[in-house]
């Protein structure tokens, strides 16, 4: 996966409308043969960036590449990428076959070919039997699969597929995922997925590139931006992050000290070099996922845990898989204003075990994590 | 348990209230289906001398046995029938390009533009047949703006007074009537289809040709079918621009109505001209209801 080719890139791409600026100077690069995801809150400027890939917005300014060269100014039906549509855009007055079908004829191709690559197009998206229904005799997931066959037959360079699983329940967005990815594995295509859901991102894309405010925030792995996130966005962004705040002090290696009200927390910085260079003293966060933190309790050693912090049990709460453990950090007094989130608390994560009440609220314990599992972000 | 919200009951469990549902029945059948049924009732009874007979015990096919046996009437519905053909597939080929037009503007211009449209509909229709047999007339705008360009050195009276003067007056005065439906269903149509197709590699003709046409048709299905009602309905205009070799259908019933004075049988070509309007309108609803296209 390392040295993949680079099949389009986006430089400093921006765009306006009116007065507001909805992308920001965008960086982006695409590789041959990945699954790319655009993650990010509505209004973030997402579609914003698969809508100028594709052709139906043009950026203010800027450049897109396709293999080097640029295709600003392509008209949309000259580019060789194909959308699946966030509302799949089926045409109701035509069959499954037809609509599957269309790219083929508007080339121009035999009818004998496009029978049989219709066939072998609904054959990979096993809808081979409804090849004459019409869309509007289709359910939700039957159609998104359609719009998924119509947009892989042409053997498009690139599929944009604009949040296309956000019409349908959660059950069959599980079953869809799994199936978008299957495919994609199977042909092998460039696939650029645009999604708000982050468990979504992670499950289903080899880079994850995470948009705020027409910025983007962080590109990297579903590991480095799920572990090792490099902004305070990307931080909360993905899920329940403990961030704890406090000034930048000694740096020894790939790892740098946060003096907090706790003491000093030691947090790696591989692979941020801005933050491992940046003045002593100034404003940070460590970033701590709460199933990252361990519980000193009975059977548990805290030996390798770099950070300990004592603290009081405040709730319990149950939720399935996992249980969420509320603890009030002691001496938090003056660090009360420190922790941001929801305030003075720092939160715990651990499996859920059948006598889960095994943990009184309101007793002591210590609490550790280790050097790897806390990260520094910039205020 | 019923909600209301200004005054609208919001879930529908409960029923509508009586003089509602009496008032939605009751309208329709006292103002539309009971003077039909008294159409069709009038055209079993008959007239002799300028008595008329209109005893129960005393009812007669004889109207329908003269509309199919006398050698005017038959063709003259048929004929009229053709000429509304006509002025339906001319009023929607030239309402098409306007309502395209319309749709494709934005904003307040659409909405101006579309007024602009609908100011013919609140003028007098006499008016604008006379203002169209002045355009058309011998010494009309048409036959003035021919001669001054050279194309011809005599007044043509092509254009009044026959056939050909009902066409074009029907259609200039039912065109937009033709836009309305086409426009409604150009502003139905789901904009990301446009750039489905477009995505697939369709030009912007392949994607009219393949996608705003047909999923227009049931628009331009209505158009056609409202046109054609109206157009076989009226009489005031072949009245007026046909001169004697214009006749048409319409003309004959109000000849029976009026100077004839044989209402008997005026109703009987009622109510085949009523049905020949009932068949038009089933046609147009079976091409407009396609599947899939709802």
């Amino acid at each position: 996966m390392a040295s993949r080719r680079l099949l389009l890139e986006l430089k400093s791409v921006a765009k306006s409308f009116g007065a507001t600026r909805v992308l920001d100077n965008v960086d982006l690069a695409v590789e041959d043969g990945e699954f790319i995801t655009i993650l990010g809150p509505s209004g973030s400027g997402k579609t914003t960036i698969l809508r100028m890939i594709g052709g139906f917005t043009t950026p203010s300014s800027g450049e897109i590449l396709l293999d080097g060269k640029d295709i600003s100014a392509l008209p949309i039906n000259r580019r060789p990428f194909n959308t699946v549509f966030q509302d799949y855009a089926l045409f109701p007055h035509m069959t499954v076959a037809g609509n599957v079908g269309y790219g083929l004829q508007i080339r121009g191709t035999p009818k004998a070919e496009i029978r049989k690559r219709v066939g072998d197009a609904l054959g990979l998206v096993h809808l081979g039997q409804f090849a004459e229904r019409y869309p509007a005799q289709l359910s939700g997931g039957q159609r998104q699969r359609v719009a998924l066959a119509r947009a892989i037959i042409c053997q498009p360079r690139l599929i944009l597929l604009d949040e296309p699983l956000a019409a349908l329940d959660v059950e069959l967005r599980k079953q869809m995922q799994l199936f978008l990815k299957g495919i994609q594995r199977e042909i092998k295509t460039t696939f650029l997925f645009v999604t708000h859901d982050q468990e979504e991102a992670i499950s289903m894309a080899d880079r994850i590139c995470v948009m705020n405010d027409g910025r983007i925030q962080q590109i990297g792995s579903p590991l480095d931006v799920y572990y090792r996130p490099q902004t305070e966005f990307v931080a909360r962004f993905f899920g329940d992050n403990n961030l704890i705040s406090g000034q930048l002090g000694t740096a020894t290696g790939d790892a740098r000290v946060l003096n907090t009200g706790f003491g000093g927390l030691v947090c790696a910085v591989d692979g941020q070099p801005d933050v491992a260079a940046a003045p002593g003293g100034s404003n940070a966060y460590a970033v701590i996922r709460p199933e990252s933190i361990q519980l000193g309790i009975s059977g548990v050693d805290l030996d390798d845990c770099e950070n300990r912090i004592e603290a009081t049990i405040t709730a319990v709460e149950f939720s399935g898989a996992t249980t969420l453990v509320r603890t009030q950090p002691q001496g938090s007094g003056p660090l009360g204003s420190e922790l941001r989130g929801l305030e003075t608390e720092l939160r715990v994560k651990l499996p859920s075990r059948a006598d889960g009440t095994a943990l009184p609220v309101g007793a002591r314990v210590a609490l550790g994590w280790r050097r790897i599992d806390s990260r520094l972000v910039p205020v | 348990m019923k909600t209301r919200i200004a005054g609208l009951e919001v879930n529908q469990i409960g029923r509508t209230p009586w003089p509602l549902t009496l008032l939605a029945y009751g309208l329709p059948t006292f103002f539309i289906l009971i003077p039909l049924l008294s159409f069709l009732t009038y055209s079993f009874f008959w007239v002799k001398g300028t008595e008329l007979h209109s005893s129960f015990q005393d009812l007669t096919f004889l109207n329908y046995v003269r509309i199919f046996t006398d050698q005017i009437y038959l063709p003259v519905l048929w004929r009229t029938t053709v000429l509304c053909l006509e002025v339906a597939v001319l009023a929607v080929c030239f309402g098409y390009p306007v309502a395209y037009f319309l749709a494709s503007l934005q904003g307040r211009k659409k909405y101006m533009f579309l007024m602009l449209l609908l100011v013919p509909l609140l003028m007098s229709y006499v008016i604008k047949i006379y203002a169209i047999r002045s355009i058309l007339g011998g010494n009309g705008f048409l036959n003035r703006f021919l001669m001054a360009s050279g194309l011809i050195d005599q007044p043509l009276t092509f254009f009044v007074f026959n056939l050909q003067a009902v066409l074009l007056a029907l259609t200039v005065l039912l065109i937009p009537f033709a836009v309305l439906p086409i426009f409604l269903s150009l502003e139905k149509l789901p904009r990301n289809l446009l750039e489905a197709s477009a995505d697939l590699g369709a030009s912007e003709l392949q994607t009219f040709l393949r996608v705003v046409l047909p999923m227009s048709l049931p628009g331009v299905i209505a158009a056609a079918s409202f046109v054609f009602v109206l157009a076989i309905g009226d009489f005031l205009t072949p009245q007026m621009v046909g001169g004697n070799s214009g006749f048409t259908f319409g003309r004959i019933i109000y000849s029976q109505f009026g100077t004839a004075y044989n209402w008997p049988f005026g109703s009987a070509l009622s109510v085949l001209l009523c049905a020949v309007v009932i068949i038009a309108i089933v046609v147009g609803s079976r091409f407009g209801n396609k599947r899939g296209l709802a």
